[in-house]
């Protein structure tokens, strides 16, 4: 069959990455992979969705992938006990991540992030890569919770500002 | 796009609520709610394009890790055994995770092929690889907009050389259609003629060439990569 020929290959060359952020995201290799299994099902049944999309197709990919692990986390019954899961996985130091970076765009928006205070900007990275809710952050970050909006809205705005310098 | 956006209610509200949702840090109902209106209302699904695209090179810190082999074969029963049914009335995991926004979300994809009859334009993919190559590229053929959109997936071009890429139909000799910008992504405008035969499904292939492009109009150096495009 011509169709699973060409999702074959799609998978192959995009499976890892997107089975990097369903684990960092939900922390839980079974899960990792159900919700793995999803997102390849939606992606195959939704790909006229790319025909609006300006994104790249891994970055639309990645998109999926993100949402829908974030989608399960929400829906999932024990906060607390996941929140404790995340902060002994979360790593908050950028390090790692801004070592396994490489090429301009993320250069960029790791500068524009540095220009941000530090701990706005690590709340920034720790709700995009590991989707952590304002709640989550607002008790790590021990700020009421309106105070985490407004930081991660203010925040939002000048990396926009930044990025479009 | 001032400070003063996040202090009234409304202005810059919906761009806020966008960048929030792709921010991730939205509470389910919230997500429901962005979720729906992403399907429902062009403008804000816009603004959550222009919000992806934005922090989406944050995304470069995913490491990669590869799944085990039975995510795989699980897929592939859903989406491929002969009754397609059969595969996702068994499959526990689909309908826990079929929360009410995705059966909304499929209703509406079902819906707008009626509502817009005209405007079915075909979608290619093409995984381009080489043995003996670590060089690859994800390309999208997206006809209504006349482009190839490239994904550098791995692979470095030598100092010096640019990888350009190709239309090759049945035995005729290659169609450059041009060199591939350096980068994450590129898009690339194709012309008429090239489009006809990419939409009859044409092999895409990257070559090797010196700095600008090769300087006969063929390729001239080693085909690092190349695939045929499948409709998805």
């Amino acid at each position: 069959m011509k169709d699973r020929a060409a999702f074959d290959l799609l998978y192959r060359q995009t499976s890892a990455k997107l089975f990097g952020v369903c684990l960092r995201v939900l922390k839980d290799r079974g899960e990792a992979e159900e919700a793995l299994q999803e997102v390849f099902v939606k992606i195959w049944t939704k790909a006229d969705r790319f025909a609006v999309s300006d994104l790249s197709p891994i970055s639309w990919l990645v998109a999926i992938a993100r949402n829908h692990a974030i989608d399960r986390i929400r829906a999932r019954r024990e906060p607390a006990a996941y929140i404790d899961a995340a902060l002994e996985v979360a790593d908050p130091a950028p390090g790692p991540e801004a070592a396994a970076v490489a090429g301009g765009e993320s250069e960029r928006i790791y500068r524009c992030l540095d220009e941000l205070e530090k701990d706005r900007a690590a709340a920034v990275r720790g709700a995009y890569l590991d989707g952590e809710s304002y709640a989550e952050l607002a008790a790590r970050h021990d700020v009421p919770l309106n105070t985490m909006r407004t930081w991660l809205r203010r925040s939002l705005l000048k990396l926009r500002e930044c990025l479009e310098r | 796009m001032t400070l003063e956006e996040d202090n009234g209610p409304e202005p810059g509200g919906d761009d806020l609520f966008a960048a929030e949702y792709v921010l991730g840090v939205l509470a389910a109902d919230e997500r429901e709610i962005a979720s729906r209106r992403i399907d429902a209302d062009a403008a804000f699904a816009r603004l959550v394009d222009a919000w992806e695209a934005h922090l989406s090179p944050m995304a470069g810190a995913y490491p990669e890790t590869e799944p085990p082999i039975r995510v795989k074969e699980a897929i592939d029963r859903q989406l491929f055994v002969a009754e397609p049914r059969a595969g996702l009335w068994s499959s526990l995991a689909f309908w826990r995770g079929l929360a009410a926004a995705s059966v909304a979300a499929l209703a509406i994809t079902i819906a707008v092929p009626y509502l817009n009859p005209p405007v079915e334009q075909p979608r290619l993919v093409a995984s381009l690889a080489a043995d003996g190559s670590d060089v690859r590229y994800l390309a999208v053929y997206d006809a209504a907009h006349r482009e190839v959109g490239l994904s550098h997936v791995s692979g470095e071009r030598a100092a010096g050389k640019d990888f350009e890429l190709w239309m090759i139909e049945g035995k005729n000799a290659p169609v450059s259609i041009g060199v591939i910008p350096a980068g994450q992504t590129a898009h690339m405008t194709i012309s008429p003629a090239v489009q006809e035969k990419l939409a009859r499904g044409a092999v895409l292939a990257v070559s090797l060439e010196p700095a600008g492009g090769s300087p006969t109009g063929q390729p001239t150096g080693p085909v690092v990569a190349a695939g045929d495009l499948k409709s998805i």
